[in-house]
């Protein structure tokens, strides 16, 4: 019985193909997105007209905070929640605090950007003393100002509020992600100390807390559409405008996908899209 | 060159990603993982700065003698105690672990519990009527809120399903919409630093 029980194992047919198998679709749908952004990004190089990101109102906030602070002679908190360098909101988050920094020290204004998480603690101190540099006051970046704190949840959390509490902070900036509870427990500990507070996250889950608690709200995606947004150059705008033209091909296909479910017994188009 | 070459090492691994991730041949070398173990290892490594910073700042406040300086004792004797503690029996040793159950696990729940009163206070701040928005905020909240206490079902019998209706049906088809929007957000992110166009990482204001 072992001997048959090997000779079925060895005449199993190999496992091949392009693709590793069930990967097929996601990478045809990152090919299919990356040609159309490709193409806007082109469009935007030859200098053809590409259209314009509406106003993001929290976006347009950020100034107004960092002169609120400055006018009120308090610090600017910037937490990310609890990001990680493999988060993508986390790096949607990198050019709204270098755009941050930078303003702070055009305006002479403290800016304290609390970190839990040791390498976008590096990469924050970096895009920091950078901004301070490209405004050209180097000599107003304090590195203490960039606190690693922990990498346990309510340690941090902890540590921000003593932080609100003495620093007393007039504008905080709660961008990007992952939040999860600590969100709610920064909001209102900024509400307390007095702050402006401008939070933009993709975090579903913590997104009511922000529209309920902040002054100003990104919702989802318009994060990611951030460094488009400040720093207005075509190209970047370029991308933006092709994920949207993504985004109507995908409508179709719900649109489709719930017409077939609906009215047809053989939905081939879940089939097709599974497979 | 100071930004070019981290911008081409970006770019490299983010390809070799893409490429470990689909194509078959690759992925059965299993450079993957192994890239998965340098991150790793790389992220250890990096705790060690998260130290130095700690241990920096904590010194200045106990040098200065600045308010509250006694904290920062307090903090840096617990970090290094701990730290050396756990290295000499390891986080299952008997000392290490009583620490962990019975000093940290309830100061993390204290600190979680707070959350009941920020979110009160948040609700009051929030289902204030001033907008129409807010109107809409608070009715909604009302309806779910009776919904799931059993209250709701007992004065108006069919009312938890009222409530289920609102949770299933408006709020998770907008918060499938926002997903949506933010899946594809994080994609076009990821291809502006493939392409290099995404620079804020590597310092500055991005530009």
């Amino acid at each position: 019985m072992g001997f048959l029980s090997l000779l079925a194992a060895e005449a199993k047919s190999p496992v091949w193909g392009i693709f590793v198998p069930g990967q097929a679709g996601a990478f045809i749908a990152v090919l299919i997105f990356a040609i159309l952004v490709y193409v806007m990004i082109n469009r935007a190089r030859a200098g053809q007209a590409v259209r314009e990101i509406h106003k993001i109102a929290g976006l347009e906030a950020l100034e107004e905070a960092v002169g609120r602070a400055t006018e009120m002679g308090r610090p600017v908190h910037y937490t990310m929640g609890l990001p990680g360098i493999t988060d993508p909101q986390t790096i949607a988050s990198f050019p709204v605090l270098g755009h941050v920094a930078k303003t702070c020290a055009r305006y002479d204004t403290r800016l304290i950007n609390t970190v839990p998480d040791v390498v976008v603690y590096a990469i924050n101190e970096e895009i920091i003393r950078q901004a301070y540099l490209e405004a050209g006051r180097p000599d107003a970046f304090n590195p203490d100002d960039v606190r690693f704190i922990t990498d346990w949840q309510f340690a941090y959390v902890a540590g921000v509020l003593e932080i609100l509490a003495a620093e007393k902070p007039a504008a905080q900036i709660l961008f990007g992600g992952p939040f999860f509870a600590e969100a709610m427990i920064f909001i209102e500990a900024g509400a307390l100390a007095g702050a402006i507070q401008v939070g933009g996250t993709a975090s579903t889950s913590q997104l009511p807390f922000f529209v309920a608690g902040c002054d100003y709200a990104l919702i989802g995606e318009e994060i990611y559409a951030a460094s488009a947004y400040i720093s207005k150059e075509p190209i970047l705008t370029g991308t933006v405008v092709g994920e949207d033209f993504y985004k109507f091909l995908l409508f179709a296909v719900i649109i489709l996908g719930t017409l077939v479910a609906t009215f047809s017994s053989n939905n081939f188009l879940a089939t097709f899209l599974k497979s | 060159m100071r930004k070019e070459i981290p911008m081409i090492l970006t770019v490299l691994a983010g390809l070799f990603v893409i490429v470990a991730k689909y194509l078959f041949a690759v992925d059965q070398l299993g450079w993957f993982t192994t890239a998965n173990r340098m991150y790793q290892v790389m992220y250890a490594m990096f705790f060690l700065l998260g130290v130095v910073s700690l241990t920096i700042v904590h010194g200045k406040n106990i040098q200065r003698r600045r308010s509250k300086w006694i904290y920062s004792l307090i903090l840096l004797i617990c970090m290094y105690g701990y730290g050396i503690l756990t290295i000499q029996q390891t986080v299952e040793g008997p000392q290490a672990n009583w620490i962990y159950n019975n000093i940290l696990n309830p100061t993390d729940a204290t600190i979680f519990a707070l959350l009941a009163f920020f979110i009160t206070s948040a609700a009051y701040r929030a289902f204030r009527v001033r907008t129409r928005e807010a109107t809409v905020l608070m009715i909604t909240a009302v309806i779910v809120m009776l919904g799931v206490a059993p209250i709701g079902d007992t004065l108006i019998h069919g009312w938890n399903n009222v409530a289920r209706w609102f949770m299933d049906v408006p709020n998770s088809s907008a918060m499938r919409g926002i997903a949506l929007g933010a899946y594809l957000g994080s994609f076009a992110v990821a291809l502006r630093i493939l392409l290099g166009l995404e620079r804020a990482h590597l310092g500055g204001a991005g530009q």
